[in-house]
């Protein structure tokens, strides 16, 4: 087993952490898209907060292609796709109680959307 | 080290991580210089200093707004921080008219190279669960009122990218130079829990 040595502290952590990885993947969704949150029960990992599972959201900006995390993280496919920040109403999300002008971003991978009717 | 109570027994926290660290030691699975190295990065070299200089900047040259609002990612490595993940960075701009607040529904995740370590609060379920739902409420706790016609956008880091507010440069603050704006902007507004203050005696 390596064992992190101090002078190398600094060189370590500047590496990417990061999921991004340049392959050239088709985007299925572009701003501007209406689109709603998938409705699914992971068994395992997903970074898809179940707060905004079915809403209807607006795609804002593509963030480019990262791992997707449900598969890699468990040791599976990178199937790596689009990531998007997507906008949503607090009213879809929280109903007619919810605080007034206020408004949800988050980011979103393509599996983790359909297109809205 | 030396600083605490020896009469009293030590918090279960404190004394697990004693633990694991002194057997881990033990086990040259970790090189004590490395943590203390570790260490040592995190508390003095990155922090939230990193990240008011970005505003800063920004506040004094609009290309550099235009740049960091466009690609966050690009201009805040032009600083050449000791980065701790490669993540991709976007900075959100607060006008008069919109407030923007950062959180991570999903875990902790935050921009440690522009900002430092985490406040605690902003790990806590609480937080976590608040700032999405009633960040009208939770902002009032922090002391920022907004008005009705301020539009609020919540931005979940719930993913790879890492968010950051730009906050309102305030008002009285014409005169200053960017190594004194520096001063001003802090790690709190830079989530977008509260807005920077014109220092003492140069309000509008």
């Amino acid at each position: 087993m390596t064992v992190l040595k101090a002078k190398d502290v600094e060189r370590v952590v500047k590496l990417s952490g990061s999921g991004r990885i340049e392959k050239d993947v088709p985007p299925k969704f572009k701003p501007g898209d209406r689109i709603v949150a998938r409705n699914f029960e992971s068994k395992g990992h997903t970074r898809l907060p179940r707060y905004v599972r079915g809403k209807r959201g607006v795609v804002e900006r593509d963030h480019g292609v990262y791992v997707f995390p449900d598969t890699n993280a468990l040791g599976g496919p990178q199937n790596p796709q689009h990531v998007y920040n997507v906008r949503f109403d607090f009213r879809e999300i929280w109903g007619e109680d919810a605080e007034a002008n206020a408004v949800l971003h988050i980011d979103l991978w393509d599996d983790y959307m359909e297109p809205a009717e | 080290m030396g600083d605490h109570d020896h009469t009293a027994p030590l918090p279960d926290v404190v004394l697990r991580v004693k633990t694991l660290e002194s057997l881990l030691v033990e086990k040259k699975l970790v090189d004590p210089e490395a943590l203390d190295a570790l260490i040592d990065l995190y508390e003095n070299q990155i922090g939230p200093k990193n990240g008011a200089r970005v505003v800063a900047r920004a506040w004094v040259d609009p290309e550099f707004k235009a740049w960091l609002l466009k690609d966050a990612t690009g201009a805040v490595a032009s600083f050449g921080f000791a980065s701790d993940k490669g993540k991709t960075l976007v900075a959100v701009e607060n006008t008069p008219k919109v407030h923007n607040l950062v959180v991570c529904t999903l875990c902790s995740c935050y921009p440690w190279a522009t900002l430092g370590l985490p406040p605690v609060w902003y790990k806590s379920a609480p937080y976590r669960a608040r700032a999405a739902k009633e960040p009208r409420s939770v902002l009032h706790e922090f002391g920022t009122e907004l008005d009705d016609d301020v539009e609020i956008r919540i931005w979940d880091s719930n993913a790879e990218v890492r968010y950051f507010v730009l906050p309102e440069r305030p008002e009285g603050t014409e005169g200053l130079s960017e190594e004194e704006l520096v001063e001003l902007v802090t790690r709190d507004a830079m989530l977008g829990v509260s807005k920077v203050s014109a220092p003492k005696g140069r309000d509008a």
